[in-house]
């Protein structure tokens, strides 16, 4: 579905993230979540409350900031280095996310936003099977 | 026969008198002047336009009294004319009349009501009928505008994050205090792009300074860390270069062993240090008060401890630089706007 992921050579078939529930979208179009959203199939580095840090690709973020990750190198506060294949991170383990130079904030909170916007009204404009559609072109 | 005359009276009186006296001539006129008194007066008694009229003759007389009106309509007794007159038990009934009335008027616009009703509805502040009734559906969705974490974020004016949007908007660069478990953790320095009810903030340009914490015994003796504290282990950590473990446990150990001495003159020196915010200085008093009250015990061990574990690595003191952070505001202490 998205441009950026097929860009992006470390996601490969990025998976289009769905929202589990209005609720949660309804939280994270209302929060910051909504970034880390955007980060989905980038390499970045979170860092954990306890010291330790996560690298790897975000393969999805809810809206509770729990956070999947996939390729994890993992850096214990003693400074150990594990390789994880996959790495979920309870969102209340979170401190910080370290955000892709490459990547405008504003734009990305934009188009999450928008990607929001046009699932809630995917019917009125058009989308969607139509029963009677008189007119299809 | 006299509720008949009455009621053609009243029906229309002038047209009654008229026929009366048309229908009359035809018998009666010529003969109550010419003839006999006798007819005259039965003539006039029985004929119901008269003032002369007997009913009581009129209703034993063997001819039926000529009447005027030809479709006049025949009531059997008093009851049924009162009954009558009172609007019937029909269609004549008052009700009856007013919504056969009413039906009549259906769909018909009555002005009046109209404006009647127009007064009753609850007045919208700006919105003029003609607009809402030829667009009702989209204005009922133009009226509740999409919230969103922007759309959000200028909506706080007056509170603690609407300052926070004015260091937004006007880009001033702030301090955030981040916590870890157990005290200050260390301070990030930069620009706040986004944030939202819960101070999840996302920067740009950030330099933290933060302290590793540390492991095991130590932990339960580490001072509580504040920004003074924080800042002047970082210069004594730069100010020292390479032999800094040592130089450091010299520094702790002087600065332990000053503190009993003199507890409150060393919070005023550490205050002296290039961090503003007089609120440090209090918070500085106030850990080191409990910390001298906990007794010298308590910094014997500390200035033995770090001498037996050697060189050390953590509770070291960092600084890096991150282009764009992502903050939990979970870990938001304070934030301390630098305007500069």
């Amino acid at each position: 579905m998205e441009s950026e992921g097929a860009e992006s050579s470390a996601s490969g078939p990025a998976p289009v993230e769905v929202f589990s529930s209005i609720r949660e979208r309804t939280i994270a179009e209302n929060s910051m979540v909504i970034l880390l959203q955007g980060l989905q199939g980038e390499v970045t580095t979170v860092d954990l409350r306890n010291e330790s840090t996560a690298r790897g690709r975000v393969v999805s973020v809810d809206a509770f900031m729990n956070v999947r990750l996939a390729d994890v190198l993992y850096r214990d506060r003693r400074g150990q280095l594990t390789q994880l294949q996959d790495l979920f991170v309870t969102g209340r383990n979170v401190r910080y996310v370290h955000i892709p130079d490459h990547m405008d904030i504003m734009k990305t909170i934009q188009n999450q936003l928008a990607k929001i916007h046009r699932v809630r009204n995917f019917a009125s404009e058009g989308g969607g099977r139509k029963e009677y559609a008189k007119k299809t072109k | 026969m006299e509720e008949r005359e009455r009621k053609s009276m009243k029906s229309d009186s002038k047209e009654t008198a008229a026929a009366a006296s048309c229908s009359s001539t035809t018998s009666v006129p010529e003969q109550p002047k010419t003839d006999s008194e006798t007819g005259d007066d039965d003539a006039l008694k029985t004929d119901v336009c008269s003032d002369k009229f007997d009913p009581l003759l009129a209703l034993y007389s063997p001819s039926a009294p000529p009447l005027p009106f030809p479709n006049i309509k025949c009531f059997n007794n008093v009851a049924e004319y009162e009954s009558f007159l009172k609007g019937g038990r029909g269609r004549a009934k008052p009700e009856n009349v007013e919504k056969k009335r009413r039906k009549a008027m259906k769909g018909v616009a009555d002005p009046e009501r109209i404006e009647r009703l127009k007064n009753l509805m609850v007045k919208k502040p700006e919105s003029e009928e003609g607009e809402s009734s030829s667009r009702a559906t989209p204005r009922r969705k133009r009226q509740k505008p999409q919230k969103n974490v922007l759309t959000r974020m200028p909506l706080c004016k007056g509170s603690p994050l609407g300052e926070l949007y004015r260091c937004v908007e006007e880009r001033i660069r702030v301090k955030v205090h981040i916590r870890t478990f157990k005290g200050l953790r260390g301070v990030c320095s930069g620009f706040v792009v986004a944030f939202d009810k819960f101070w999840n903030m996302a920067m740009v340009d950030v330099d933290e300074t933060y302290r590793e914490p540390l492991l095991g015994e130590a932990l339960y003796h580490e001072k509580a860390l504040t920004i003074s504290r924080l800042i002047e282990k970082l210069n004594l950590q730069e100010s020292s270069g390479d032999n800094e473990p040592v130089k450091k446990h010299e520094a702790q150990k002087k600065s332990n062993e000053r503190q009993p001495a003199d507890p409150k003159t060393t919070p005023k020196s550490s205050s002296a240090q290039p961090t503003k915010g007089d609120g440090r200085t209090a918070e500085t008093e106030l850990s080191q008060a409990v910390k001298t009250t906990q007794g010298k015990h308590n910094v014997s061990m500390k200035a033995q401890g770090p001498e037996k574990k050697g060189p050390q690595t953590y509770g070291k003191v960092h600084t890096r630089h991150i282009n764009q952070l992502f903050i939990r505001g979970e870990n938001v202490v304070l934030v301390n706007p630098q305007p500069l």
